[in-house]
């Protein structure tokens, strides 16, 4: 199980402090595909960045911790020393495959060079070719250069790069946004297949709700900083909790119903404001009085399903 | 065979160059409205007096137009040239050290010229990068500012004060080098070789910081733009080490432009000599070319200008087909 206790991530810059994440609280159980979403600038990024310990300045764990439950070589890993076990227990896999693969070098060299010297490089990389041809590559692949390979191909070297070692927990930073359609759908059955025989955990950024609806077990909602609900896949989309969760799922689209589409209006508020009250209320068509003055808490309402909102009632029923 | 059509365009460049060059020098001289030969014979005919022969003038004229392939049209001597120049490496006798063909003063020269400009160039270029790649990947430290201040100071100081306050520093305030280059001929020994760089050093450390500016900030640039590639986050998130991160992924990266820089820097390459050797009386093709312009030496303006197209296009040339080696995307395609 991941523990996010209370997890604040501040950035600094010239004009002062501002709060990328705040107050996350939330467990992960393992095992689990987990979709993050939310739009560009709720803090989808930041939180993987966190968890992944990748703490450089002006990002800064202001306030919280993590349990990754992952035991280290000195007991359990924390953010502090998680960037020792960076590819072996903990994995991540980057947006464009296009620009994450160094061009003026063979791939096999990049695979490897992560590893500390001694370890016998040759007889892993013979497993490795091993390895590709279950993801569908060719075990030549591992020769060429990245221009040599295709949009797809650089992805798959993407994730078996991701996937290897047999990490705990992959992070996945909407690893499908720069393919076309066809070539996306292999990418997430072979991740789901992947995470189906190792069962490791994954969070999947994405801002497409219809990819989260296929693959993700789990659906982790962000706006403004905050985590507004968290629950099963099938639950969230299902019956949301949260208005702003329903809004999304409203917007995609289905075959067949020629019904015209309502994005979400309005845009989420300024995390330099002080934000009083519920931080989606603006936008809300089901907000109160209450909302404007009063933080709604995040609560577990159902059994494992979480969701900050002073109306979850309404929200269910309408 | 993309690489052998990579190949082939340059060498074929390589020798349209050539031509062209060879060709204007021919030319260019031609257009003149002197005429070296007339020139020559006035000289001799004030020299001895009105008792000349007009017979002998006439064929002191002829024998003149055929040593210097004068004669015939401008096509013929021009296809006489380019057999001399191209099969025989022959630009005809020096005027000034008749009768001694200018080829061989061309090739005692070469050497030192090549010697300590590839040397000074090649060493300019290592330096000057390695120091603009760790300001580059460095730079938020305050040593790596430091480094890239002595780029963006050396750099406008322009070659002539750079080497003359070099000169008076040390072979005349604190002589720890000769104030002007003499090189005592003999074989080749270790004394020999010692004396060639303790004559060469001062004039190569000019050329080397000359050039050093330029490099460093050229590379500066290059690594700190290059760091923000995803290629080098990527592998930073990987774990790699920082020093693999900096030469298997920044520098490589970062030198491929740098390289072409270099060929640029020896197109240079006789600018420098030119200056370098005056200063210095240093015994290299750039002194010839001068006294060969003091002396009105036409072929051994001819045979220096030619050289120095050929040693600075073949130059190129080898970077050009050593480029592949740098950039796979060159090599397949």
């Amino acid at each position: 199980m991941i523990a996010l206790n209370n997890i604040v991530a501040t950035y600094t810059t010239v004009r002062g402090q501002v709060n990328a994440v705040d107050n996350v609280n939330v467990s992960i159980p393992n095992g689990n595909i987990v979709g993050i979403a939310g739009e560009s600038g709720c803090g989808k990024s930041t939180l993987l960045k966190i968890i992944y310990g990748d703490i450089l300045y002006p990002l800064s764990l202001s306030q919280g911790s993590i349990n990754y439950g992952i035991e280290g070589k000195n007991g359990e890993i924390s953010t502090k020393d998680i960037g020792q076990y960076w590819f072996k227990r903990i994995s991540y896999i980057p947006q464009s495959s296009m620009s994450s693969l160094n061009p003026v070098v063979r791939i096999r060299k990049q695979f490897l060079d992560f590893l500390e010297p001694g370890q016998n490089k040759k007889a892993i990389l013979e497993q490795v070719r091993e390895y590709i041809k279950g993801l569908d590559l060719p075990p030549e692949a591992l020769d060429s250069y990245p221009h040599q390979l295709s949009g797809g191909m650089r992805q798959r070297i993407m994730v078996a790069l991701g996937t290897y070692f047999k990490p705990d927990i992959i992070l996945a930073d909407e690893p499908t946004t720069a393919l076309d359609v066809v070539v996306q759908k292999g990418i997430l059955l072979l991740l789901m297949e992947i995470q189906e025989q190792m069962k490791n955990t994954i969070l999947f950024v994405s801002h497409d709700m219809g990819v989260h609806y296929q693959i993700s077990h789990k659906m982790l909602i962000m706006y403004a900083a905050k985590v507004v609900e968290f629950g099963d896949s099938e639950a969230v989309f299902k019956a949301p909790m949260h208005p702003y969760t329903r809004m999304l799922i409203e917007a995609l689209p289905t075959i067949g119903d020629a019904k015209e589409r309502e994005g979400v209006s309005g845009r989420p508020p300024s995390l330099w404001d002080k934000l009083v009250g519920c931080r989606f209320a603006a936008r809300c068509p089901f907000a109160t009085e209450v909302c404007k003055t009063e933080e709604p808490e995040f609560l577990e309402h159902q059994p494992g399903h979480f969701a900050a909102c002073h109306h979850v009632d309404r929200v269910r029923q309408a | 065979m993309n690489l052998i059509q990579y190949i082939l365009t340059r060498v074929g460049a390589y020798f349209v160059i050539l031509f062209i060059g060879i060709t204007v020098t021919f030319f260019l001289p031609r257009l003149m409205p002197s005429d070296p030969i007339e020139g020559y014979i006035n000289q001799i005919q004030t020299q001895a007096g009105q008792t000349m022969d007009p017979e002998a003038i006439t064929k002191l004229r002829q024998s003149l137009r055929e040593l210097y392939g004068l004669e015939g049209s401008l096509a013929s001597q021009y296809v006489n040239y380019l057999k001399k120049v191209l099969l025989k490496f022959d630009f005809g006798p020096s005027l000034s050290g008749f009768p001694k063909p200018v080829s061989e003063y061309i090739l005692q020269a070469l050497p030192w010229t090549a010697g300590l400009l590839g040397i000074s160039i090649v060493f300019s270029w290592l330096i000057g990068n390695l120091i603009g790649l760790l300001a580059g990947f460095f730079h938020n430290t305050r040593w790596a500012t430091v480094l890239e201040v002595v780029g963006v100071v050396l750099y406008p100081i322009p070659y002539y004060i750079l080497a003359l306050v070099l000169i008076l520093l040390f072979a005349y305030v604190w002589p720890l080098f000769p104030l002007s280059t003499t090189i005592r001929p003999g074989p080749i020994s270790l004394e020999k070789i010692r004396m060639i760089i303790y004559n060469s050093f001062l004039p190569a450390l000019t050329l080397v910081l000359a050039g050093f500016g330029w490099n460093v900030l050229g590379m500066k640039a290059l690594s700190f733009a290059n760091k923000e590639e995803g290629y080098v986050k990527f592998a930073r998130l990987k774990g790699v080490p920082p020093r693999t991160v900096m030469f298997q992924y920044v520098a490589k990266n970062s030198f491929l432009p740098q390289i072409t820089a270099l060929a640029l820097s020896i197109g240079g390459i006789f600018n420098g000599a030119l200056l370098t050797e005056i200063l210095f009386s240093y015994p290299g093709l750039g002194l010839r070319m001068r006294t060969a312009v003091g002396n009105g030496d036409f072929n051994m303006l001819y045979g220096t200008v030619t050289i120095s197209i050929i040693a600075v296009a073949t130059a190129a040339l080898i970077i050009d087909l050593l480029y592949p080696l740098f950039d796979p995307r060159i090599r397949y395609q």
